[in-house]
């Protein structure tokens, strides 16, 4: 018997040691515990989006990459369409931004995602310290809420 | 009027390290140095931890090599403990330290020098990454992420996590492998024999334009060291250590992980926080030697696996002894990976591979204990000393940056001697010069732990070049 192919991945990133970076892994283990039993969906946590993720991301139809930023307004959760980066970086080891992997997705398999968004989540706090911040904390049934419409309109075809 | 020329950060390193080469009043090169600009504290803040913790500890040295900290760490653990692991425990711990030299291999070569190699030295710097290299090559660009990857996922698969796994502890690992992942390993095995296979076939073409960079990279005699079997095979996590000269004489052989610190010293300089380290019997700096994947293919007599005994014969065919030059430590890095993948595949046809008896358990034993190990930069040593009640009253680490320091040094300073002329230097003879210690793949992050133990200048420069304060500690 063969594994079906995943449709959908998430796609965190963060630390859970700097306080609010730590949002992305929450959210995957959320996902994990309440979609890990679905076999369209796969969920993975990484403390840095690096190079070997390509091939799970070529692989699937839809991604829902999770982060942290300090670009928004702490709290703030923001969904939004990515799109493969048009120039990429020169230094490649460590990390590599949703674009950036969508890029190379296409350049080394010639394959991306149909569908692929960004879900961030402003930080309050990104010091030496586990757990959220109160405002990270009151922003986390939006930011579910965005993953479990998300989902469902990628697993309904839309 | 004398001019120093720096290049900082020093690119596609792990870690921040600069370079500084100082010319004269002719614009010759007079002197150059590489810097390691970080400090850890790793030795100091351990004092006081409970033994026991030290392998999760130290690991933290590191995001690309814990695997061999954890290793060498347990190890210096059990030397306390006066405990021998189950036959099981020693090969799964093999099989993880290999994984993580696959995939530590594959970021240095494919991510890290593929650029210069497949591009060119003068290349663009805005193409000269692995981009370009995707760009030009993408089966090149396919097989360096695949091999990575196949690397992190058996540490991910043994360990469950790709980076810090906690797997490996004092007296062995936590669990035992399930034939579920032994299968979904063996099943990798074939895609990863067939990217090392074209790394190797495309580096052997393209090697050949590249000799004038043989010439002066850090191509000089030395010293080599590294870890073997008794049967004078290739050996990554257990065996003992092998010296030999610069023209293949055997110094020393057989110095097991207690007895490093008798033969091998550390010194210090002032512009750089890794330490030197040294072969004691030759002093500082001519005890200086270099480890690693071509210290590793010198020192042994085979691999131990058939694919890459057949290339370390040729490689070997490259000098009438050691090879000295530096450059080649890309090819010996991807002779470590066919090997890797072919030990690998034979760890897991091992009968007992599947025993669940992987953990020994005693209490403190002795009050000293030291563990070595092959990182995939070269020979890493932990030495610990505890009291009475197991905690840590003294550490230190050598590791495989330090031991390749001197060398790193006379690289450099070899490679801007040869290029910089008349004071005159272009973007690609800075990048060669970059290049050289690129070659070593040093982890400075690694390797930056003595904080206390160097000597620190300080000097407060006016402007018109006068020193008006200055402070050494």
């Amino acid at each position: 018997m063969t594994t079906p192919p995943n449709r959908c991945l998430i796609l965190a990133c963060g630390n859970t040691l700097r306080e609010d970076d730590g949002v992305g892994p929450w959210l995957a283990d959320w996902a994990q515990e309440h979609f890990g039993n679905q076999p369209e969906i796969r969920v993975l946590s990484r403390h840095q989006w690096t190079p070997d993720l390509v091939e799970d991301i070529a692989a699937v139809q839809s991604v829902l990459f999770i982060d942290c930023t300090i670009d928004s307004a702490p709290g703030q959760v923001i969904l939004a369409p990515v799109e493969p980066a048009s120039a990429m970086p020169r230094m490649l080891t460590h990390h590599l931004n949703a674009s950036d992997l969508l890029a190379l997705s296409r350049d080394l398999y010639g394959s991306q995602p149909r569908h692929a968004r960004l879900l961030s989540v402003g930080a309050a706090s990104l010091h030496i310290h586990e757990g959220l911040s109160d405002v990270v904390t009151a922003s986390l049934p939006k930011a579910i809420s965005c993953i479990e419409t998300t989902l469902q309109s990628w697993l309904q075809g839309c | 009027m004398s001019q120093t020329i720096t290049i900082d950060p020093v690119t596609r390193l792990e870690g921040h390290g600069k370079i500084t080469i100082q010319l004269n009043a002719q614009g010759e090169v007079q002197d150059a140095h590489f810097h390691v600009t970080q400090v850890r504290g790793f030795e100091r803040f351990s004092e006081g931890r409970p033994f026991y913790e030290m392998p999760s500890l130290m690991a933290r040295i590191c995001g690309i090599c814990p695997v061999s900290h954890l290793i060498a760490s347990a190890k210096a653990c059990e030397a306390i403990m006066s405990v021998r692991i189950p036959h099981t425990a020693a090969q799964l711990r093999r099989m993880l330290n290999l994984a993580q030299m696959v995939q530590s291999h594959a970021l240095s070569f494919f991510y890290l020098s593929s650029p210069d190699l497949l591009l060119g030295m003068d290349a663009d710097p805005k193409v000269r990454h692995i981009f370009g290299v995707v760009e030009a090559r993408p089966e090149l660009g396919r097989a360096g992420v695949a091999l990575r990857r196949f690397g992190q996922h058996i540490i991910e698969l043994l360990g469950d996590k790709r980076i810090h796994p906690g797997w490996v502890i004092p007296g062995g690992v936590t669990e035992p492998l399930t034939p579920a992942k032994r299968d979904e390993i063996l099943g990798m095995i074939p895609e990863a024999y067939a990217n090392i296979k074209l790394a190797l076939s495309w580096y052997k073409q393209i090697a050949d334009s590249f000799k004038p960079e043989v010439e002066v990279f850090a191509n000089f005699p030395s010293l080599f060291l590294g870890l073997i079997n008794e049967d004078e095979s290739v050996e990554f996590t257990d065996g003992a250590l092998r010296l030999i000269s610069a023209t293949g004489n055997i110094l020393a052989d057989g110095i097991t992980a207690q007895e490093f610190t008798q033969v091998i010293g550390e010194a210090v300089e002032p512009y750089s926080y890794t330490k030197f380290a040294y072969y004691k019997p030759l002093g500082y700096p001519d005890g200086s030697y270099r480890v690693g994947p071509l210290a590793r293919l010198n020192i042994a007599k085979s691999m131990g696996t058939p694919l890459a005994d057949a290339e370390l014969v040729e490689f070997k065919q490259l000098a009438s002894g050691p090879v000295q030059g530096s450059f080649y430590y890309h090819h010996a890095r991807l002779i470590d990976i066919l090997y890797g993948i072919e030990k690998i595949e034979q760890i897991l046809s091992d009968p007992l591979i599947l025993d669940k008896h992987v953990r020994a358990t005693a209490g403190v034993n002795r009050l000293e204990g030291a563990g070595q190990a092959e990182a995939p930069r070269g020979t890493l040593m932990h030495n610990y000393k505890v009291d009475e009640n197991g905690k840590i009253t003294w550490a230190n680490l050598v590791i495989a940056t330090g031991q390749n320091n001197n060398a790193m040094n006379r690289g450099v300073l070899q490679a801007a001697r040869h290029y910089i002329k008349d004071g005159k230097f272009s973007e690609g003879i800075l990048n060669r010069v970059e290049a050289v210690v690129r070659t070593f793949d040093p982890c400075l992050s690694c390797s930056t732990h003595a904080l206390g133990q160097m000597p620190l200048h300080l000097s407060l420069v006016s402007a018109d070049g006068k020193v008006i304060d200055q402070a050494i500690r």
